[in-house]
């Protein structure tokens, strides 16, 4: 007997990861990690080398296979569909572009495959080509395109497909820092905004800050914290996070007992009496600041000032209590202010 | 330096090409003999008309080598393909199993192959000579191609699985025409053994117009039974050289063209 049909939830648009897991062997590369990625959503996946970033971006893509846990794609579980099957793009960060193809045949390639009529495959090509200004570079070869113009045929490929979910995975760390910072916008207006979630890996934490919404930090195949860029760098969730986020990196002062003391850079300034005496040792100069390193009886500590600002050699230093961020000193987990 | 190595590589050749060019007399006393003349095409004649003539050989043996070179290939790049994705410790194993095959010397099989040839009826039977070719060159060209697979970024498939290409479209689209330059290299490694094979070639065809070339140029007869004669050898192999030093320079440029280059970061 059936009283009422039972009431289908909607999906929920957008990326779900739920408990998702691989282990090789003995070795655990990412162990239950749980996120959501709205639509037009970008999410960096930010932490050193092996730290399971780029892992989770393959099994996201469904190159390599999760041992346990699920992916869900605008409420539909795609954990066990092969690659091709998901309509996931990406961008790797060699570009992966085939050599021997033309721009244009790189990007017909996938959809000849699929058999999308040639009418339809040159309209979509030609509008993608229109959008990334690579009209003028479509019968030239990869071999024959500078670094930046083959990261925007590896986009245009990715976006060709009209993906539901887009990975991008270290896209600028072939480019040189310049080009780097002027392409940031370009990628978000590109990516973010529109009705896919972008998932985007990358070690460099200012490229994570400048182009994601929200920030993932992983280590050692576990997340550690996520947030935006604001809240991992004012309230991170332990010592690791407060010491990835920030450059100059943050100070973090001897132990005292369970306690350690961590203080950011910016956050110590000179006093008058009170503060803890400092010898100053080296001043980097960098025009719009400076990095000054004290000698003091806490061990070097590393202070960021205005740049015109000029320092005897002897100081005290000193901070407002609202600054302090305290770690337990075993664990490394954020405790309150004592 | 460079002309005593070009003069080490070079002089054999020019022998044969001088030896096959003069009268028997001149190429014994140095000087034309009684009939006057030193400079002679005779010995292409006589190879060019004898019964079955040479064409006959070339072509069997054009035949075989073809046959030999599409069967090697297309075994050995499933093989090296799969041997590639391989975890670490098969692939060593495998590896190695192939190499002792490779090294194995050929000429200690032909007795075995000849009983096969016998049993299974494949004698006087050119295709099926480009068998026992194909088995034997297989384990090399399998290790020269799984080695280009190695060099290939995998990032290429990765991607192309992401567009989704299957196997079969990941390599006739992506994956073999970066190899080709490996492929053209292994394919003539392959044509040159079976064109030059001798043993088995005897042994496997007995009919003459089945022959084909080394063991052809063998069964050339002198006018008598005590005369050697040299300047039909030579003009046989001067003619037998001509097909693969064609084929050496048609594939030349696809065998030293870097094809991947530029395929990641410049």
């Amino acid at each position: 007997m059936i009283d009422a049909m039972p009431v289908l939830p909607s999906p929920a648009p957008g990326l779900r990861i739920e408990g998702l897991s691989r282990r090789l062997g003995e070795r655990t590369l990412l162990a239950d990690l749980n996120l959501a990625v709205a639509p037009g959503e970008c999410l960096a996946l930010l932490g050193p080398s092996g730290c399971g970033k780029t892992t989770t971006l393959r099994l996201l893509a469904g190159l390599d296979a999760a041992s346990a846990g699920r992916i869900l794609l605008d409420g539909r579980d795609i954990t066990q569909q092969s690659a091709g099957e998901r309509r996931v793009a990406m961008v790797f960060q060699s570009y992966a572009l085939y050599p021997h193809l033309s721009v244009a045949d790189n990007l017909a390639l996938g959809l000849r495959i699929r058999g999308m009529a040639p009418k339809e495959r040159e309209g979509r090509i030609a509008a993608v080509l229109e959008l990334l200004q690579l009209g003028e570079l479509r019968l030239r070869r990869p071999a024959q395109l500078s670094g930046g113009q083959r990261q925007r045929v590896a986009l245009a490929r990715a976006l060709l497909r009209q993906p539901r979910l887009v990975l991008l995975d270290e896209p600028m760390s072939n480019l040189d820092a310049q080009l780097r910072e002027e392409l940031r916008p370009e990628l978000r207006r590109l990516l973010c905004g529109g009705d896919q979630p972008v998932v985007y890996v990358t070690h460099d934490q200012q490229e994570a800050m400048g182009m994601a919404d929200r920030i993932a930090v992983l280590r050692d195949g576990a997340l550690q914290q996520v947030g935006s860029a604001r809240e991992l760098y004012e309230r991170p969730a332990n010592r690791f996070v407060a010491a990835f986020l920030g450059r100059p990196a943050i100070n973090l002062l001897p132990a005292q007992g369970q306690r350690q003391l961590g203080l950011r850079p910016e956050h110590l300034q000179p006093v008058l009496h009170g503060g803890i005496a400092a010898r100053l040792q080296r001043r980097e100069w960098w025009g719009n600041q400076q990095l000054l390193w004290l000698e003091t009886a806490q061990g070097d500590l590393r202070m960021l000032v205005a740049a015109d600002q000029s320092l005897p050699e002897q100081l005290q230093l000193g901070w407002r209590p609202e600054h302090e961020l305290w770690f337990d000193s075993h664990s490394g987990e954020r405790l309150a202010a004592p | 330096m460079r002309g005593l190595l070009l003069l080490w590589s070079l002089a054999p050749l020019a022998w044969q090409l001088y030896t096959s060019l003069v009268t028997p007399e001149a190429l014994v006393s140095g000087s034309a003999g009684a009939t006057g003349s030193f400079w002679t095409l005779e010995n292409y004649r006589q190879v060019w008309l004898a019964d079955p003539p040479i064409w006959r050989y070339l072509l069997n043996s054009a035949v075989v080598g073809a046959a030999s070179t599409a069967l090697t290939l297309a075994l050995a790049v499933p093989c090296a393909y799969g041997l590639q994705r391989q975890g670490g410790r098969l692939r060593w194993a495998v590896s190695l199993a192939l190499l002792a095959t490779a090294i194995f010397p050929t000429v200690l099989l032909f007795l075995a192959l000849l009983q096969l040839a016998r049993t299974l009826g494949l004698a006087n039977n050119l295709l099926a000579l480009s068998l026992p070719y194909a088995a034997l060159c297989l384990p090399l060209a399998v290790l020269l191609l799984r080695a280009a697979f190695a060099e290939l970024p995998p990032d290429l498939e990765d991607a192309a699985r992401l567009e989704g290409l299957n196997l079969p479209q990941r390599l006739r689209h992506v994956l073999l025409p970066l190899l080709a330059p490996s492929l053209a290299s292994t394919a003539i490694l392959v044509f040159l053994f079976s064109w030059n094979e001798y043993p088995i070639a005897l042994t496997w065809i007995s009919r003459p117009e089945l022959l084909t070339l080394p063991p052809a140029i063998a069964r050339l007869a002198g006018s008598s039974l005590f005369t050697v004669p040299y300047g039909a050898f030579a003009a046989a192999t001067v003619l037998g050289s001509l097909p693969l030093l064609l084929l050496v320079l048609i594939f030349q440029r696809s065998i030293v063209s870097g094809l991947t280059q530029g395929a990641i970061k410049g």
